[in-house]
């Protein structure tokens, strides 16, 4: 029989990909080789340094008063922000409501995030996975201030939830414009990050690692205690590492579903850059926000190690 | 043990109580595994008596796995009933049986030392946390592993790492151990150390073990017993001078050792003493098909002949004393020292090919690729199974 040659032997993507290859040579000869990875990284040095720009305007900006006169910021250097951060009650208020709310949210959404991704990693049904993951995407097609609006037409006081419990004889509930409608929103906004940090961690340990398990005569609640929860923890820290910044610097939810009652530092931030133009006092809280938010995360590596965000593979 | 256990027990046995009052340590009924209508397993029936080595020996997928994770309890059998020890476990989970099972890719616990992944069974299986350390010594000792205890998974090499993973199967004492290819991906040299290591302690503790592997040489070096099996079927039960000597068909003398096929026609059957008509010419040989197919003249069969049992000699030569004898060419020569493979051919018909393994201790003859050879044989080893 004559050979005949295989047509993917040489397929379509290496041709595309020559073609590629000459146009970059046309562009950038050879000689400059060296500058390439340069080149690639320019993009990211620059946001970077963009980044540490504003943040030093910020820093400066929170070093001056509001003069309630002339409405400009002063002249010279103090620290009469911090102090005025530090000594308003408000100001402790919403701290703590912000850190207090990232932590419980962090919290709960691992709860809910895990038997999730786990189903969606070990489930033998293809179907079924699909059908996970699809649901697990729907919610980012959606919008986060969306989805808010959304929690307030199902929530509401005429709200599906209210006549369902209604046609029990209860209530009307006040399901809203509380700290638990807003973390709840939160929890739900958060869900799908989790599991997407959490599903990869899961499906490294191998299943014939949880059968050893099984033989060597742990049940599966405790094949999930003594096993796979230690060896998914550098999903664990990742994904509550994710969770716990975005909702510690969170402004949507808190501002829809809270009503205005249950502000976080980031309305707070937003306010005092917006409503009541006080530059030098938004600049400090956002400083403040960076320190407590760098502080936590740093207490997070040291105590668990950065996770699956070291990118460093298994390591010890 | 239940007392309904002890009732099916009881009655399963009673009939022949004097006969055979021994339960067997594991026993297998009428066993099929079917997956979306395929059948990974199929009919599968065998005992195994307590303290027995028992290799199961198949190519890749003919369901070796699948048997031996029914045994274990991870999978439930579509049809069929085991028993271990006498009591029927189709209900029982994996972590209720007392099964130690050595897994194909060891599933060690990397977040744990040596001797944590050692201790993890007993303290699943709530023993005394006091007599948990000295125990986990004496099992982390007896495969040479004790100054290793503080180690992670990671920082042990892969023999190191077997060794965990038996520690940690036997430490429990379970009635029965379960090895699925443990020893697939180490290099020749460790596998057949290791291999020599699962045999030392086996004996040693008088476990009743079941081996699965695709390497006949392992399966005849550490059984007591070996099962072959293809396309989910068991093809014979036997110890491993029986399974080598005396296969039940063509594919079990085919996949151990190296077999040469010869295709013909049955012209003389006397008793299980029968004639091929084979390219090569008419050919002594042994009838090999169980008892109740006798041979019919006439017939289309095949002829099993092991490369070692054909001698090979100068043409003209005659070695007295073999029952078969053939002229062939010598098409290909490799040297491998302890030995030397011939391939042999009748000149002008590639499909009569034979392969010789020969070492000559007289007379440290080689063949030259050309040479016109004789080649002889015993009636007894080109054994002939019918086509059908
Ligand atoms: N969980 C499963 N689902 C579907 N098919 C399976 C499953 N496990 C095994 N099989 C099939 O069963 C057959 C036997 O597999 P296995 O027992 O792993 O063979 P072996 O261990 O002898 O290589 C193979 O064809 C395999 O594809
Ligand atoms: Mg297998």
């Amino acid at each position: 029989m004559p050979l005949r040659p295989s047509r993917s032997a040489y397929p379509l993507s290496w041709r595309v990909l020559d073609a590629l290859e000459a146009g970059a040579r046309g562009v950038w000869p050879a000689r400059f080789a060296r500058g390439v990875p340069w080149l690639m990284l320019a993009p990211a040095i620059l946001l970077v340094g963009l980044l540490a720009v504003s943040l030093f305007e910020i820093a400066d900006a929170s070093l001056r008063t509001l003069d309630t006169a002339t409405f400009l910021p002063s002249e010279e250097h103090t620290l009469a922000n911090y102090a005025r951060a530090f000594s308003e009650p408000v100001v402790l208020a919403v701290g703590l409501r912000s850190l207090g709310g990232a932590l419980l949210v962090t919290l709960a959404t691992l709860i809910l995030a895990f038997p999730y991704a786990y189903a969606m990693v070990r489930t033998p049904s293809a179907a079924w996975r699909k059908t996970l993951l699809i649901a697990l995407f729907l919610p980012f097609f959606i919008g986060q201030v969306v989805r808010a609006y959304g929690w307030l037409i199902l929530l509401g006081n005429q709200g599906l939830a209210n006549e369902i419990l209604g046609l029990a004889g209860l209530g009307p509930y006040r399901l809203l414009f509380n700290y638990w409608a807003v973390l709840f929103g939160l929890v739900q906004y958060m869900l799908p990050f989790a599991v997407l940090m959490l599903a990869p961690a899961l499906s490294a340990i191998p299943e014939e690692v949880e059968a050893a398990a099984g033989s060597l005569g742990a049940n599966w609640g405790r094949t999930l205690l003594h096993v796979v929860f230690p060896m998914a923890k550098p999903g664990f820290v990742g994904a509550g590492l994710v969770v716990l910044t975005l909702t510690l610097t969170d402004f949507a939810i808190p501002a829809i579903l809270g009503g205005g009652g249950q502000d976080f530092i980031a309305n707070a931030i937003y306010d005092q850059f917006f409503r009541t133009s006080d530059q030098g006092m938004g600049a400090t809280l956002t400083v403040l926000l960076v320190l407590v938010g760098s502080t936590l995360v740093g207490l997070v590596f040291a105590l668990f190690g950065a996770g699956t965000l070291s990118l460093r593979g298994r390591g010890p | 043990m239940s007392a309904a256990a002890r009732a099916m027990a009881a009655d399963s046995s009673a009939p022949d109580r004097a006969a055979a009052p021994v339960v067997p340590a594991v026993s297998v009924r009428d066993v099929a595994m079917v997956f979306s209508g395929q059948a990974a397993v199929a009919d599968a029936s065998f005992d195994l008596a307590s303290g027995r080595f028992l290799t199961i020996l198949g190519p890749s997928g003919s369901g070796k796995t699948t048997l031996l994770r029914m045994i274990a309890g991870f999978q439930r059998p579509t049809r069929g009933e085991i028993a271990i020890n006498g009591r029927p476990v189709s209900a029982v989970p994996p972590h209720k049986r007392r099964v130690g099972m050595v897994f194909q890719k060891l599933a060690l616990f990397p977040h744990m030392t040596a001797a944590e992944n050692v201790a993890f069974p007993l303290k699943m299986r709530r023993f005394d946390a006091r007599e948990i350390p000295a125990r986990v010594a004496r099992y982390l000792d007896l495969v040479h592993l004790g100054p290793y205890a503080d180690r992670r998974i990671h920082e042990l090499s892969g023999g190191q790492q077997q060794r965990v993973a038996i520690a940690r199967a036997l430490v429990f004492e379970p009635d029965l151990l379960l090895l699925d290819e443990p020893l697939a991906a180490l290099d020749r040299k460790l596998r057949e150390e290791m291999q020599l290591e699962f045999r030392r302690i086996q004996k040693e503790l008088c476990i009743t073990t079941i081996n699965v592997t695709h390497d006949q040489r392992e399966a005849l070096v550490v059984s007591d017993e070996v099962i072959v099996m293809d396309r989910g079927r068991i093809q014979q039960m036997a110890d491993p001078i029986s399974a080598y000597r005396e296969p039940a068909n063509a594919f079990v003398a085919s996949f151990i050792g190296v077999t040469n096929r010869i295709e013909g026609r049955l012209s003389d059957a006397q008793g299980d003493a029968v004639t091929l008509d084979t390219p090569f010419g008419p050919c002594a040989g042994r009838w090999g098909a169980p008892a109740g197919r006798s041979p019919r003249v006439g017939e289309a069969a095949t002829g099993m002949l092991r490369a070692e049992q054909i001698r090979v000699a100068p043409s003209g030569e005659d070695r007295g004393g073999l029952d078969a004898s053939v002229s062939a060419e010598i098409v290909d020569v490799i040297f491998e020292g302890e030995r030397v493979v011939y391939e042999a051919r009748l000149a002008g018909r590639p499909e009569a090919t034979l392969r010789v393994f020969d070492h000559d201790p007289l007379g440290h003859a080689v063949q030259p690729v050309g040479a016109t050879v004789r080649l002889g044989w015993n009636r007894r080893d080109l054994i002939v199974f019918p086509n059908d």
